[in-house]
């Protein structure tokens, strides 16, 4: 550094410009290689460290690719300087990706860093962690955020919903369902920082499961306001869908506006008209209120999917049939869609735009018609900042004031035009004035538009020519005035057209003339004068793209009132004498204009018109354009009868002839019909979405769900639940010692939140939310794990002792003998289920890709005699086709490869050379497999990784066949028997982040109890869960505690624990079963487990949270 | 959600590329903007929100320096837009400027903020206040230990204390000798004169701009004499809306340090401060010009630069343009600055002179639009008053202080 200055210093510019940029990173910009990075990141000293690290990052901005530096940087992680912490972090993920295997040795600082007391910390590796995207470590990264979820400090809970999109993003199906849940934890939040985040979450993981808002509405309605606006802008929009497919629209807004008419009759539509333009003048007529049909396609836009709309076949059709009275709501009855407009309301003030127009968007769709105004003054106001948000706020606004332009007509003043407005700015806003201008308001807008018209810029003045031309068709009073304004302007612009230099000026005169024609167009007749004053311009109007127009104009209204075809004969002798210097666009015009003048010609213009033409189409016939020669032999064709004749009457006389009269009629004589744009086929989207910018739907674009799609049902379950709760509680109080474990969980809960919500300022009001009487109450119970372990163990005990003990010493209202009969049960029943455990089958060769051969596998509890690492599989070949197969056997793929190098040695003994340890212990080879005969063998496998598949070589009939043999993680696993004390002790030494756990339903039994009435419900249930276990994993069960319940219906506190340890390590896992519900309905279940290897137990975890909820095939 | 943040400077070097989630942009997307906002002019280069052939584009430009994002996926643009112009203010605030040696001089700076601002294409924390407390804004002190020392860390390493509480915006428990607040009205006059020299339209922009360096946990109330006369008005997420809704009045605890507490419109006014009446007359290729700008109803406080910008046609080949009083400048892009400063006493300023236009151009067809420019420092035009700044607490020595300026805004004059 101070080498760098003195060599610079040798002018003072240069020094001071040393000066000015010392102590900043400059040089490491400038030349982040002058020096050997290398050894600098391998440096004791953090000053050098992080120099290296920021001269890492300089290469980065400058798109470099430092991933080779990966090993060393990953080193720092371990360091306990903030700075370079950071800096490693921003390397990181950058590049985790890219070395999968590298950054794996970071996760063990990650892992520490977790437990770190400062949460700044924690928040920053949990933030890495689940930012280096990586499959592997997906399962360590979910529980991490699982416990961070809870975390006491908010910013760290903040950062823990913001891992869930990027875990969701590595699309891990069997892991999306524990995502959902978490988003429902951080959704239930009481800091709003947290609640903001969550709302991003879920509208990027699950945004149409309305359940998990459903259960917070009001909380998230009430919480609004305080969350900060980035969450703001997303949890609106996440509302606002929940209630439309909740509630449907609401009858009074302005969406069903239509559908109102058509139940309450037409003064309905006046009443409404009135209402909205309330504050204004009378003006009359219906532009003024809405544009009914618009808006109902507009409401129907923003419901319809893609595929409605490439289906919607007729305008009228989609109108009449838009929506069911059933799927609508009131605002007057509904308290949910009441609170939505009363919490967004305010947020109308938001510093943040994007936030007003979100809240605007809400209020659009669901307020009340005439509430509806209040969102103008404020989307105006975001007129008034940036730029580019200006350009998006206009491009809504305009969508809004087509449907309604009455809404934005007494604000026409602020779409008047700025000159440093950019281009798009303009054109929008001359689009707005255009579309908002009343009989009142148009004059001063037209004297607007003079001005623009004289502006530098000359495509913005051509808008501007365009816009004038849009107000005079939807006003019918002013068009007058305008034509006088625009005659003048194409009479002032045909001199300065002359002058070629400024582009653009052309394009002015081009839209005078254009506008001028769709004036008159509505009313020809009147506008005589008009037209007779174009033509007469002609000669000093040079354009060409504006003479062709003016000379299509001739040939249309050629036979418009009594002046005009009197001119007929000079225009055409005119046009004539010019053709040879038009350009090919004019002449073109030329020939189809003297043709129709041709055919409505007078008797007595007739002879003169007939030579004008005639010597028209030799011109055009020999002329340098190749259209124009074409059109010129086309016409001349056309009109042969007409040009053969000498009276204009005669030419039908001939008969032949009659065909091409009949089409020079049809060409020709048709009447001009005005043109108006059918709006069929305009798509609109959401307000503020992207998709209404670009105009088309970006991807992931949602419409707003269909109505009352969602079915809340949660409601009588839980007054059911709150019921029981209440109960329960009651009986709590009369006897402690037996109070029910679910209840234990959701006290504990309750307790803690109240701490935690110390820091929230209006912390009473929220804590009462969280209160028993709140229906999210449920949900919080997926937190069991956040119990702390002593209390786990106590209450486990507790258990204990009533299942040990037949005659519970509490009990006062226990019923005994379902005592005595569950701890009976429990000694006989493993046994007898033993029988009945029918482990799954998967099939490994289907029929019809082994020509007839089907193979399947079963996997065995038996434990391996060759190693502990393998694992028993009992393959079971058949023949189903009509010939004998021969010499069927299964061989690794990899010891195929040796063999094959090796000539022909014996597959086991190639298998001992490559390793000590051989992955597959083949079976007996089938020498011959009959038709319809099948045969049963053992084969012994080592998988390398408990997910990955491993490949076998399938041989029979000579040929070789590729499968996968897919390791079942249920059977990667032995059982280990222990007492329930030893597996309690063993639990209490895996707490944190070794325990997890997830819920998910179980409905065996609901038709087993069916078939078998007389047994003992309780009892049956154990069947069936153990059953489902033990039919799909390798496991001991350990224990069985029974419910001490009020009620024989109600199973919650059913607990069962499973013991096992893992093949390959050894390492004891804990399973626990933990049932809540009734007995004959669906039960809730919660696995959790305890295990030391983190990636395996969560595996596992999921492995069975599958299996309990799929159908069992044991059952069938 | 936003994949990638992209630093552009003005002659389009890629200076910074930031990516925010596991779906890379390739810095290619940045070749193919600068190509199109070549060959398409300016109408592309301010086109906030593009759809490129494989990805969406947001963008703002400030002071030269392009602010591009990129996504994939459906986003509100307006949050992007925003969050850009926030980053934008805060990189500007921490290296007192945009240019693109300040980034390029910063860029562990920019860095770092960015990663603070965003995470995985959301935001996370805009606020300035707790931004600042998080990593160290650059200054003299700092660079110059680092020099020394060779290590600074500018990286805090605790929590920003705001983060946990129901105000995220304020550091809990700042600590201060002397309890200062002001409050500053600034006001920006936009204004439209047509041709025929008719006012159309004239409004007040205004901010409560706010410096607050109290103690403890300072509850404030603020209210003005005359509310009703504000139209539209946006408010800090640190002011409660039921005071507000109720009987209008500011209630709020602050952030520590300057922010913007709330921005208003005012509408309909009368009057201007100062008048502009520019004449054109053009003959044979010539036209004379002639401004005179004069001050149409005394504000009582003095109006301070003054000055008045247009752009001259393009048919203009060549002006000669000379005043009574300032100075004119004509640049290379056919802008003219007309500099007046005060206006003086004894005369009325005067811009006058001729214009040449092309040859074969007999008329001055199309007409420039002249930009006003001034400053009135001690007044609020609108007429907006603060009646008073309540706290609920008291601290000892309390310093309340009120100002107030006014200056143009979109002040545009048609001739």
């Amino acid at each position: 550094m101070f080498n760098k200055f003195g060599s610079t210093s040798e002018t003072l510019s240069k020094a001071s410009a040393v000066v000015h940029r010392i102590g900043t990173d400059a040089h490491l910009y400038d030349d982040p290689e002058d020096v050997n990075i290398a050894p600098l990141l391998d440096s004791k000293f953090e000053s050098e460290k992080c120099e290296a690290l920021k001269r890492l990052l300089a290469l980065i901005a400058q798109g470099s690719d430092v991933s080779n530096f990966f090993p060393q940087v990953v080193k720092n992680v371990a360091s306990q300087s903030s700075e370079v912490k950071k800096l490693v972090y921003l390397y990181l993920l950058q590049y985790a990706e890219k070395r999968p295997n590298e950054a794996l040795l970071s996760i063990n600082y990650f892992q520490k860093d977790l437990g770190d007391p400062n949460p700044l910390v924690r928040a920053w590796a949990l933030r890495t962690m689940a930012g280096i995207r990586l499959h592997v470590i997906a399962p360590i990264a979910l529980a991490a955020v699982g416990k961070c979820a809870r975390d006491p400090a908010v910013y760290v809970r903040k950062y823990a919903a913001n891992a869930l999109p990027k875990l969701h993003d590595l699309r891990l199906e069997e892991h999306a369902s524990a995502i959902e849940e978490l988003v429902g934890i951080l959704l239930n939040d009481h800091s709003p920082g947290v609640v903001g985040a969550a709302a991003a979450a879920f509208t990027s993981i699950c945004p149409n499961n309305f359940k998990l808002i459903g259960k917070n509405y009001k909380k998230l309605c009430q919480i609004l306001p305080d969350v900060e606006e980035w969450g703001q802008i997303l949890l609106i929009g996440t509302l606002l869908r929940y209630v439309v497919a909740r509630h449907g629209l609401v009858r009074e807004s302005l969406m069903l506006s239509l559908h109102g008419m058509d139940s309450n009759g037409l003064c309905e539509k006046d009443g409404l008209g009135r209402d909205l333009t309330l504050d204004k003048e009378e003006d009359g007529g219906k532009s003024d209120s809405f544009d009914v049909n618009l808006v109902s396609l507009v409401s129907k836009c923003y419901i319809e999917g893609p595929d409605e709309y490439l289906s919607r076949s007729s305008y009228t059709d989609t109108v009449s049939s838009a929506f069911d009275s059933k799927e609508t709501t009131s605002i007057a009855h509904n308290e949910d869609v009441k609170i939505l407009l009363q919490c967004t309301s305010p947020l109308l003030w938001s510093n943040n735009s994007a936030v007003v127009l979100a809240a605007a968007g809400v209020q659009w769709i669901m307020a009340p018609l005439e509430e509806v105004k209040k969102i103008v003054k404020p989307l105006l106001f975001l007129l008034r900042s940036s730029s580019a948000s200006k350009y998006v706020v206009l491009c809504n606004i305009l969508v809004f004031a087509k449907a309604v332009p009455s809404l934005f007509a007494p604000h026409f003043e602020t779409f008047f035009i700025c000159s440093s407005d950019a281009y798009q700015v303009k054109a929008y806003k001359l689009e707005m004035l255009s579309l908002v201008a009343t009989t009142s308001s148009i004059s001063s807008i037209l004297r607007e538009f003079e001005d623009y018209v004289k502006d530098p810029d000359r495509r913005f003045a051509a808008d501007t020519v365009a816009a004038i031309g849009l107000c005079a068709k939807r006003l019918p009073t002013i068009p007058t005035t305008c034509l006088d304004g625009l005659l003048a302007l194409v009479r002032q612009e045909s001199f300065a057209g002359d002058f070629e230099s400024v582009d653009g000026e052309a394009g002015v005169l081009v839209q005078a003339v254009m506008s001028i024609q769709t004036i008159i167009e509505r009313d020809p007749l009147r506008h005589e004068k008009v037209l007779i004053q174009l033509f007469r311009s002609l000669d000093s109007i040079k354009v060409a793209a504006a003479r062709a127009i003016i000379i299509w104009m001739v040939g249309v209204y050629c036979s418009l009132g009594h002046i005009i075809p009197k001119m007929l004969t000079t225009i055409t002798k005119y046009l004539a004498w010019s053709f040879k210097s038009e350009a090919s666009e004019t002449k073109l015009q030329i020939l189809n204009t003297t043709a129709k003048v041709l055919k409505s010609a007078e008797a007595d213009d007739f002879q003169m018109l007939k030579r004008v033409v005639i010597y028209v189409f030799e011109l055009g016939e020999c002329d340098l354009s190749y259209d124009v020669r074409d059109r010129t032999r086309f016409l001349k064709k056309l009109l042969s009868s007409k040009l053969a004749c000498h009276k204009p009457a005669e030419d039908s006389v001939a008969s032949q002839e009659h065909i091409a009269t009949h089409v020079v009629e049809h060409v020709f004589g048709r009447k001009l019909t005005p043109f108006s744009p059918l709006a069929l086929h305009n798509r609109f989207y959401l307000p503020g979405s992207l998709s209404q910018i670009v105009l088309h739907a970006a991807p992931g674009y949602e419409p707003l769900p269909k109505p009352c799609s969602f079915v809340f049902e949660e409601q009588d379950q839980l007054s059911d639940l709150d019921r029981q709760r209440e109960a329960a509680a009651d009986l709590d109080d009369s006897r402690e010692s037996s109070e029910t474990v679910d209840d234990d969980g959701s006290s504990d809960y309750d307790s803690e939140s109240s701490i935690g919500s110390d820091c929230s300022s209006d912390g009473d009001e929220r804590t009462v939310s969280n209160g028993v009487n709140d229906p999210a109450a449920p949900l919080i119970q997926i937190s069991e794990t956040s119990v702390s372990a002593d209390q786990e163990e106590l209450r486990s005990k507790k258990a204990l002792d009533l299942w040990l003990d037949d005659q519970p010493s509490t009990s006062n209202q226990t019923p005994s003998a379902l005592n005595s009969n569950q701890s009976s049960y429990a000694k006989i029943s493993i046994g007898d289920i033993g029988s009945r455990v029918k482990p799954k089958s998967y099939s490994l060769l289907d029929p019809g890709n082994g020509s007839g051969l089907k193979v399947g596998y079963t996997f065995l509890s038996e434990v391996s005699t060759v190693s502990p690492l393998h694992v028993c599989v009992e393959v079971l070949f058949e023949n189903s086709s009509a010939e004998p197969i021969l010499e069927v056997n299964l061989e690794d793929e990899e010891s195929m490869k040796v063999a094959d190098s090796s000539e022909q040695t014996l597959v086991g003994k190639a298998n001992a050379s490559y390793n000590n340890v051989p992955t597959l212990i083949p079976m007996e080879e089938i020498s011959c497999l009959e038709p319809r005969q099948s045969a049963k063998r053992l084969i012994q496998v080592r998988f390398h990784h408990h997910l990955l598949p491993m490949r076998l070589t399938l041989h029979y009939n000579g040929k070789e066949v590729p499968v996968k043999l897919r390791p079942d993680l249920g059977y990667l696993v032995k059982p280990f028997s222990m007492s329930i004390e030893e597996f309690l002790a063993t639990e209490s030494r895996l707490p944190g982040m070794f325990e997890y756990s997830r819920r998910c339903t179980f409905d065996d039994h609901v038709k087993d109890s069916r078939m078998e009435n007389g047994k003992d419900k309780f009892l049956s249930i154990c069947e069936c869960i153990t059953l489902k276990v033990l039919s799909n994993s390798n496991l001991h069960l350990v224990s069985v505690d029974l419910p001490v319940a009020n009620s024989l219906e109600d199973a919650t506190g059913l607990r069962l624990r499973f013991s096992s340890k893992i093949l390959s390590s050894e390492i004891p896992l804990l399973i626990t079963i933990t049932v809540e519900g009734k007995c004959t309905e669906v039960l809730n279940i919660t696995v959790k487990i305890n295990c030391e290897e983190t990636v395996f137990g969560l595996n596992l975890l999921n492995r069975i949270a599958n299996f309990m909820v799929e159908p069992s095939s044991s059952a069938s | 959600m936003l994949q990638c943040i992209f630093l552009i400077s003005d002659s389009g070097e890629v200076m910074l590329e930031k990516q925010l989630t596991g779906h890379r942009v390739d810095r290619s997307i940045c070749a193919w903007f600068w190509d199109q906002s070549i060959s398409q002019g300016d109408s592309f280069k301010l086109l906030p929100v593009i759809a490129s052939p494989t990805h969406y584009l947001f963008q703002i430009v400030r002071d030269g320096i392009t602010l591009l994002a990129c996504s994939q996926v459906e986003m509100p643009p307006l949050m992007a837009i925003e969050f850009l112009c926030r980053v934008a203010d805060v990189l500007s605030e921490y290296l007192g400027g945009l240019n693109e040696d300040l980034v390029k001089d910063n860029f562990i700076i920019v860095y770092e903020l960015l990663d603070e601002m965003i995470d995985n294409g959301f935001p996370l924390t805009t606020e300035p206040s707790i931004l600042r407390e998080m990593i160290a804004p650059p200054n003299l002190v700092s660079k110059m230990l680092s020099v020394v020392t060779g290590n600074a860390s500018n990286v805090s390493d605790t929590l920003p204390s705001g983060a946990g509480s129901c105000v995220p915006w304020r550091p809990t428990d700042p600590k201060y000798s002397s309890n200062e607040v002001y409050v500053d009205l600034v006001e920006e006059m936009d204004a439209i004169v047509n041709r025929d020299g008719e006012l159309v339209k004239c409004e007040i922009y205004g901010e409560v701009q706010m410096n607050s360096q109290l103690s403890g946990f300072p509850d404030l109330t603020l209210s003005f004499a005359n509310p009703s006369i504000l139209e539209d008005m946006r408010f800090h997420p640190c002011v409660r809306f039921r005071p507000w809704e109720s009987h209008q009045v500011l209630s709020f605890v602050p952030p520590d340090g300057e922010f913007k507490l709330m921005s208003y419109r005012v509408k309909k006014l009368k009057n201007t401060p100062v008048y502009v009446k520019p004449q054109i007359t053009s003959d044979a290729g010539t036209c004379r010009i002639s401004v005179l700008v004069g001050i149409r109803s005394d504000p009582g406080k003095t109006i301070e630069s003054i000055t008045l910008s247009f752009q001259l046609p393009h048919c203009v080949s060549s002006a000669d343009l000379s005043s009574n009083h300032g100075t004119v400048t004509i640049l290379s892009n056919k802008t003219c600055t007309w500099t007046i400063g005060r206006i003086p006493k004894d005369k009325t300023p005067c811009l006058s002179g001729t214009l040449t236009l092309e040859t074969g151009l007999e008329r001055l067809h199309v007409f420039p639009t002249f930009k006003l420019g001034f400053k009135i420092m001690g007044i609020a035009l609108s007429g907006l008053r603060i009646e008073k700044l309540d706290l609920q607490t008291i601290p000892p020595r309390l310093y309340k202080g009120f100002r107030a300026q006014t200056r143009a805004g979109e002040f545009d004059v048609r001739l």
